[in-house]
């Protein structure tokens, strides 16, 4: 079952003179068990879009539908809390929420909060833990004591420990290094593929939208500029042209060697799939 | 953070907000002596309507205004039930066997409410139409004078700004780790007690750590770029007094007067 925004609005601080508002009259339906990036400038309501989905906010105007549940500005949503298990949140630098004496006991602290045993939310976080890299060597060390990456693996552990269906992520790479990056992106990408889980990513990194997405969602002051498969965006020029995006590499090279006369029709992610194509072109 | 307003400046443009900081503050510190002075109902009477002309003036609403005493709600209840236990005097209300409730009890808890409202009001009234750096200006040279009794003006400026200048921030901090919390599972109104000190840690020790983070990268930046606590500087923004400023000072001066006089007949 899609996640589905109807006539979302969201105005902060209504009635004030910082009234703001964040979303407009929303209406997107997110696919279950994709990959789905949400891109936009800031200030275009990425984040505010987000926390609608665990009901962290609850929408001024229309309702938001995950996973059987309603959320909407008059009704207290029912089942919060089961919701908020289901679908994991992990914000911007989520390594600043870890707080635990050890890594092992913050990582348990989430499936411990929803009504897991001790033994069960332990299992379940040296799971979420080998998921994401980190040692057991590390299980009895402070999260405090770690790198900036290591703590952000850790922090994310936090949220897989959980066990949720639908994973949201708000800029999950934001001052990692590329390797780390990169090896995050595998994460998700293999949260995705191999747990099937949906995932929803708040990303700038148009590589990385490029490569690991399906579908991406652009939002533009508040409103749903376009939603489409990562390969209709990318495919058709105009789009990042008319956003202000600078195309990932590989689009950026198909795009000059189009310029000079080579067009290579195939749909290529790779540097190697399109020099292979490339050497297509020439031998003919 | 929408609902908390005391201390929380409003960009407005009004006559109020263009008064020179030092002015503001003499005059919220001599009203605040008025408050404090046994001048009756009408003394009261006449601070209030000064009080909300000056709101008024500013273009702040009352709503706003009155919002700013809901953290105050909880002290006034505290004071009432005090007094209801303490004061014996005046006629009695309500009796229940050996305890009884005395009309004073009553008088007096409103004598401090009241005064706790108008000294709120003013506060706010100032805070509200002075940006945090401008009122640690006001303060920087308000002090001054005390140079010579080995007074940190400067220093005591620096240390309040950088506090105001915080204070959203961690607000913000707060608000982000407490949603961070509550999508794995906190529950920071509902649970056991154990699980509320769980929620309440969870809570503060991420909010430490990034505040002495943030101590730190922000002594680290002072220092980079020279600062030194004693060292002569020149001001962007130089504090000028002018008419408005008087007519402020005259007239908060005059309420004053006014009030002694009230308070002595």
């Amino acid at each position: 079952m899609p996640i589905r925004f109807e006539k979302v609005s969201h105005v902060y601080s209504d009635g004030s003179p910082f009234t703001y508002a964040a979303l407009k009259e929303i209406d997107l339906e997110i696919a279950e068990g994709k990959l789905t990036a949400i891109i936009g400038a800031t200030g275009s309501g990425k984040s505010t879009l987000v926390q609608h989905l665990n009901a962290l906010l609850l929408p001024s105007n229309g309702k938001v539908e995950v996973l059987d549940r309603i959320i909407s500005s008059d009704e207290k949503p029912t089942k919060l809390k089961s919701l908020r298990k289901d679908v994991g949140l992990v914000f911007q630098f989520p390594e600043y929420q870890l707080f635990e004496e050890t890594i092992l006991k913050d990582v348990a602290f989430g499936p411990k909060n929803f009504e897991f045993t001790e033994e069960e939310a332990n299992a379940k976080a040296k799971k979420a833990l080998a998921m994401v890299n980190i040692d057991p060597s590390y299980y009895e060390k402070s999260p405090l004591d770690l790198s900036g990456g290591q703590k952000r693996r850790v922090a994310i552990a936090g949220i897989l420990a959980m066990d949720p269906k639908i994973i949201v992520l708000d800029e999950p790479t934001a001052g990692l290094d590329p390797q780390g990056a990169k090896a995050m992106m595998e994460l998700f990408k293999e949260l995705n593929t191999k747990y099937g889980k949906t995932i929803i990513i708040v990303s700038h990194d148009m590589e990385h939208v490029f490569n690991y997405c399906d579908d991406v969602v652009v939002l533009e002051h508040g409103s749903v500029r376009c939603h489409l498969s990562v390969d209709q965006f990318f495919k058709d020029s105009k789009w990042c042209e008319e956003l202000h995006i600078i195309p990932p590499f590989v689009i950026q090279a198909k795009q000059m060697l189009k310029a000079k006369g080579i067009e290579i029709m195939a749909d290529v992610k790779t540097v190697d799939d399109l020099a292979y194509e490339i050497a297509k072109k020439v031998k003919n | 953070m929408g609902s908390f307003t005391l201390g929380k400046y409003l960009p407005l443009n009004s006559c109020i907000h263009k008064l020179d900081p030092r002015a503001k503050i003499i005059a919220m510190l001599i009203v605040l002596i008025a408050i404090f002075l046994p001048a009756g109902w009408l003394g009261y009477g006449l601070i209030a309507l000064c009080v909300v002309s000056l709101i008024f003036l500013a273009k702040l609403s009352l709503k706003f205004v009155l919002k700013a005493m809901k953290p105050m709600m909880f002290m006034m209840v505290f004071l009432l039930v005090v007094n209801i236990f303490v004061i014996k005097t005046g006629f009695v209300i309500v009796s229940l066997g050996s305890f009884a409730i005395y009309s004073d009890a009553f008088i007096q808890t409103l004598y401090i409410v009241v005064r706790l409202v108008l000294m709120i009001m003013i506060t706010t009234a100032l805070t509200a139409t002075t940006k945090p750096l401008d009122l640690t200006l006001g303060i920087e040279d308000l002090l001054k004078p005390f140079a010579r009794f080995k007074v940190p003006s400067h220093e005591i400026a620096m240390l309040i700004s950088i506090a105001l200048r915080f204070i959203p921030d961690l607000i913000e901090e707060t608000q982000r780790i407490m949603k961070a919390q509550t999508s794995r599972g906190v529950d920071l109104k509902e649970g056991k007690l154990k699980e509320k000190i769980m929620a309440i840690l969870s809570l503060i020790v991420p909010l430490f750590v990034s505040a002495f983070q943030r101590a730190e990268d922000l002594a680290n930046a002072m220092e980079a770029r020279g600062y030194a606590p004693g060292a002569a500087r020149t001001r962007y923004k130089v504090l000028k007094m002018e008419r408005n400023d008087y007519i402020l000072l005259a007239a908060s001066g005059a309420l004053v007067i006014a009030l002694i006089i009230l308070s002595i007949l």
